[in-house]
């Protein structure tokens, strides 16, 4: 067989192999939007304890049985912007229904409460270092960007993943079959 | 075709921040480095956000970053991004000839499509070239990947 025959069917091998295989070619990734770790289970997420932007400790296992909206987020990060305002606006007007949202801040808490100040924050901000990144890409967030958010339903399961900003018309079809 | 894992998966495509803004660098001469940013189409990074060091060489100067994009962000006002390539020069202060150093940057940015890495920091460590004896070789951060596998 000539040289050049055997290059393509090299190619052709290998490039069948990993298509077949599910992987991309080069360094690009999938991100899991959802399914990769849903219906998972999320113990990993509820055994945790950060404190707020006071320095008082909350433990995430409070929360437990009720529908719960984890948000990974950073001042440093805009797109954060957009979406906490339609959280506070779903915490209030879902909160009696068993909606419990919790930010987890890749940040510094003076800026965490300057923020939670100037959109009248109804829910925790705690404050996460760069740990909480790493606990995130457990959760789903394989590049480890920001912002992320999990929803957990009542039973501790989790039933989606978001990276990039979770809007709210897709936050309330999620939650309308949670709550 | 992956009908296991991937059902159910979005369709986005996301790169790990070291891929995103691939750094490298390389000796122009036995004084001179230069730092560069490979950054991914549909990525950028934020000047202000910017910062190299040289160890155990110190620098002569703080790096001049070239002027970046102008990006009106409807939050943070008027903010400069680099996209597509960043070269920046460096300038050693009292550099020896054959020396190991390490060039650090440290870097933060986003794809445009809405999310943010944390700020990063990368290294490339190389030998200064003797006087006269001009430059060497890119050295990449993350190396490209050898395989579709790794």
């Amino acid at each position: 067989m000539n040289r050049r025959y055997s290059v393509w069917l090299i190619v052709a091998v290998v490039g069948a192999v990993a298509l077949g295989s599910g992987l991309y070619f080069g360094t690009r990734v999938r991100v899991p939007e959802a399914g990769l770790v849903a219906g998972a289970d999320a113990s990993a997420l509820l055994g945790i304890a950060l404190p707020d932007a006071s320095g008082r400790q909350e433990a995430l296992a409070q929360w437990k049985g009720k529908v719960l909206v984890v948000n990974f987020w950073a001042t440093w990060c805009t797109p954060y912007r957009e979406e906490m305002p339609e959280f506070v606006a779903a915490q209030n007007e879902l909160g009696a229904r068993g909606l419990q949202f919790v930010g987890i801040a890749i940040d510094d808490a003076d800026k965490v409460r300057q923020y939670a100040a100037e959109i009248g924050l109804n829910y925790p901000a705690l404050i996460g270092g760069y740990g909480s990144i790493e606990l995130s890409r457990t959760l789903g967030n394989s590049v480890g960007a920001l912002p992320f958010t999990v929803v957990v339903d009542r039973s501790g399961r989790i039933v989606h993943t978001q990276l990039g900003p979770l809007r709210d018309a897709k936050l309330r079809s999620i939650l309308a079959q949670l709550l | 075709m992956a009908l296991g894992p991937a059902a159910g998966w979005a369709q986005t495509d996301l790169l790990e921040p070291q891929r995103a803004f691939a750094f490298s660098a390389r000796a122009l001469d036995e004084k001179t480095l230069e730092a560069q940013f490979a950054i991914a189409r549909g990525y950028y990074l934020y000047r202000d956000k910017l910062k190299f060091s040289v160890e155990p060489a110190a620098l002569a100067s703080v790096p001049t970053l070239p002027a970046g994009e102008i990006k009106d962000d409807e939050f943070f006002g008027r903010v400069q991004t680099y996209r597509t390539r960043l070269a920046v020069r460096l300038t050693l202060d009292a550099p020896t000839a054959g020396e190991r150093v390490t060039i650090r940057a440290e870097s933060q940015g986003c794809a445009d499509a809405g999310v943010c890495y944390p700020p990063q920091v990368q290294t490339v460590t190389l030998t200064l070239p003797a006087a006269g004896k001009g430059g060497g070789p890119a050295i990449d951060a993350t190396p490209p990947r050898k395989s579709w596998f790794n």
